[in-house]
């Protein structure tokens, strides 16, 4: 037999990761902020920052999982 | 064997996870100098040496020195002020009994009456803030207080009874050395001013206890029943700030919010008499606060000293804490080096947002956008370009509530903790691009911050001691 296979991988764009990376800033930004806030007793504050957090992170996994095999 | 019920990871997956995490803490360390912890936020965080020969502080790069402070002075139109309330001293303060020559006499008791009404119905009904726990934690911080005086203790033993030459080294080296013991001693921060014939206007006419203060050149400082005499060759102020609990004012208007202001005059005391008998031991002068706002007017030589800013408040910010501090001075003939003012951006903060103005409850506070020469009474000193406050709406006002009130400090925006990076970003912001402010004005409200708090929560709470925690940001 002499099949032959190709294999086509796709670089990411530079720009891709560049937006991957503040999106991992931010939530470790506001990870921070939220336990911080938590410690200087401003439940307000600290609850926006989770909830910012959370949304954040739902919003980039569906957005990984939508372009995982793009 | 059988890989059944076993987690597989592939080589990719256990590196992508592992540079995700990498990534993660590198960001972490990385973003932490954004926020700029301080030498003086930070005093406990770790053992480290001063970098600079005098002693100052690293503050973050959005703290910038300057030649003249961010309020405009007249020096020319500067007049020392009169701190005392003997009605044959004429006007000057509005505090203790200078407040009856403002209002009236028949004003002033009616409100004294309605003062201890406020504070007995309180422990009566169990008001929060004003119960009796409440009220003897008050009462424990104003009679705690150690014995103050414009010469100090003078037991420590000086380098003459000892034999010895006193200190001598250069004005950086004596910075430094004093900036050590006063850290060492419970201050927040310490800024030093060279008393000159423009500075000497800071100093008070009269203390409040109508003793006259005058400059001589007596070779040591001395009291009579009259009159409190500096001697010239004392040439240097040492300014230093005792913080305040931020937690605890935002209780405020009650004797349990007020009492973080009296610790903070409490540990004044104790850091004043230890301070004087320091500088006795090395072979100079210190001459202190007889009382409570004695001697001069502190905050003026804080922002001199680079310390903070003035605000809408008429009070000092300062970039690490906030409004949250009380500002003390000490004078010397011993050597140092002199400080510069500071600017942070506050005062231009000040302009655009007016929190402090719209939370104060009697109105004492000035709306206005710009600074101004023009004062609203003979409680304000001329001479300087500042937001005036009505002192007499200010002080009616703590008389009905029965206590000092402090909303105006609590609800500004530069009153934060220091544990989240976002604090640091905010006055960084405010700093360097002043078309943010009303922005950031927003969403301070926008986050609860400044918010009063609940009185009998704070019973609940295991604050570190004196309700402050310094230590530092979160990572």
């Amino acid at each position: 037999m002499n099949d032959k296979y190709v294999i086509e991988i796709k670089k990411r764009s530079w720009k891709e990761w560049l937006l991957w990376a503040i999106w991992l800033f931010a939530e470790v930004s506001l990870f921070q902020m939220a336990i911080a806030s938590g410690a200087e007793l401003e439940p307000r504050a600290a609850t926006i920052f989770w909830v910012t957090f959370f949304a954040l992170l739902i919003a980039g996994v569906i957005v990984w999982f939508m372009r995982r095999d793009k | 064997m059988s890989d059944k019920g076993k987690v597989k990871l592939s080589r990719r997956d256990f590196l992508r996870t592992l540079g995700l995490g990498v990534g993660a803490a590198a960001v972490g360390i990385a973003a932490k100098p954004l926020g700029g912890t301080t030498l003086a936020a930070n005093p406990n965080f770790e053992a480290r040496h001063f970098s600079d020969p005098a002693g100052r502080p690293n503050r973050p790069w959005w703290v910038k020195t300057v030649d003249q402070p961010t309020i405009e002075i007249d020096w020319a139109k500067m007049k020392r002020y009169n701190e005392g309330y003997k009605a044959d001293l004429g006007t000057g303060t509005v505090r203790g009994g200078g407040f009856e020559a403002y209002v009236g006499k028949e004003k002033s008791d009616e409100l004294n009456a309605i003062s201890a009404t406020t504070l007995k119905d309180g422990i009566l009904n169990n008001v929060p803030g004003y119960t009796l726990k409440d009220q003897a934690l008050k009462g424990a911080q104003d009679a705690g207080r150690v014995g103050m005086s414009f010469v100090g203790p003078q037991k420590a033993k000086t380098p003459e009874e000892k034999g010895v030459p006193k200190w001598t080294g250069s004005p950086e080296e004596g910075s430094r050395i004093l900036r050590a013991a006063f850290r060492h001693m419970g201050a927040a921060t310490v800024g030093f001013v060279e008393l000159n014939e423009n500075t000497k206007k800071l100093i008070y006419s009269f203390d409040p206890d109508g003793k006259e203060l005058i400059f001589t050149n007596d070779l040591e400082p001395s009291e009579t029943e009259t009159q409190r005499l500096i001697p010239n060759t004392a040439k240097s102020v040492l300014v230093y700030t005792i913080q305040m609990s931020e937690e605890t004012l935002k209780r405020a208007p009650t004797p349990l919010g007020q009492q973080t202001t009296g610790l903070a005059y409490k540990r004044h005391t104790v850091v004043q008499a230890a301070m004087q008998e320091f500088l006795r031991g090395m072979g100079y002068m210190g001459m202190g606060s007889a009382s409570i706002n004695a001697l001069g007017i502190a905050p003026a030589f804080g922002v001199l000293a680079g310390l903070g800013e003035m605000s809408r408040l008429n009070r000092m910010i300062t970039p690490e804490f906030g409004p949250m501090v009380r500002c003390f001075i000490i004078l010397t003939d011993m050597p140092v080096a002199f400080d510069k003012p500071i600017d942070a951006g506050v005062m231009e903060f000040c302009k655009r947002c007016k929190k402090c103005a719209e939370a104060c409850a009697t109105g004492a506070l000035s709306f206005d956008d710009e600074p101004s020469w023009e004062t609203r009474g003979p409680w304000n000193n001329p001479g300087h370009k500042a937001y005036f406050e009505d002192s007499t709406k200010c002080m009616t006002y703590w008389r009905e509530v029965g206590t000092n009130c402090g909303i105006c400090f609590s609800v500004c925006p530069f009153a934060k903790k220091d544990k989240a990076w976002i604090h640091e970003w905010v006055k960084a912001t405010a700093s360097t691009a002043p078309v943010m402010d009303g922005f950031m004005r927003s969403m301070d409200d926008a986050f609860g911050y400044g918010a009063q708090k609940d009185c009998e929560e704070w019973w609940q709470l295991d604050l570190p001691e004196y309700g402050t925690d310094s230590s530092g940001m979160i990572w």
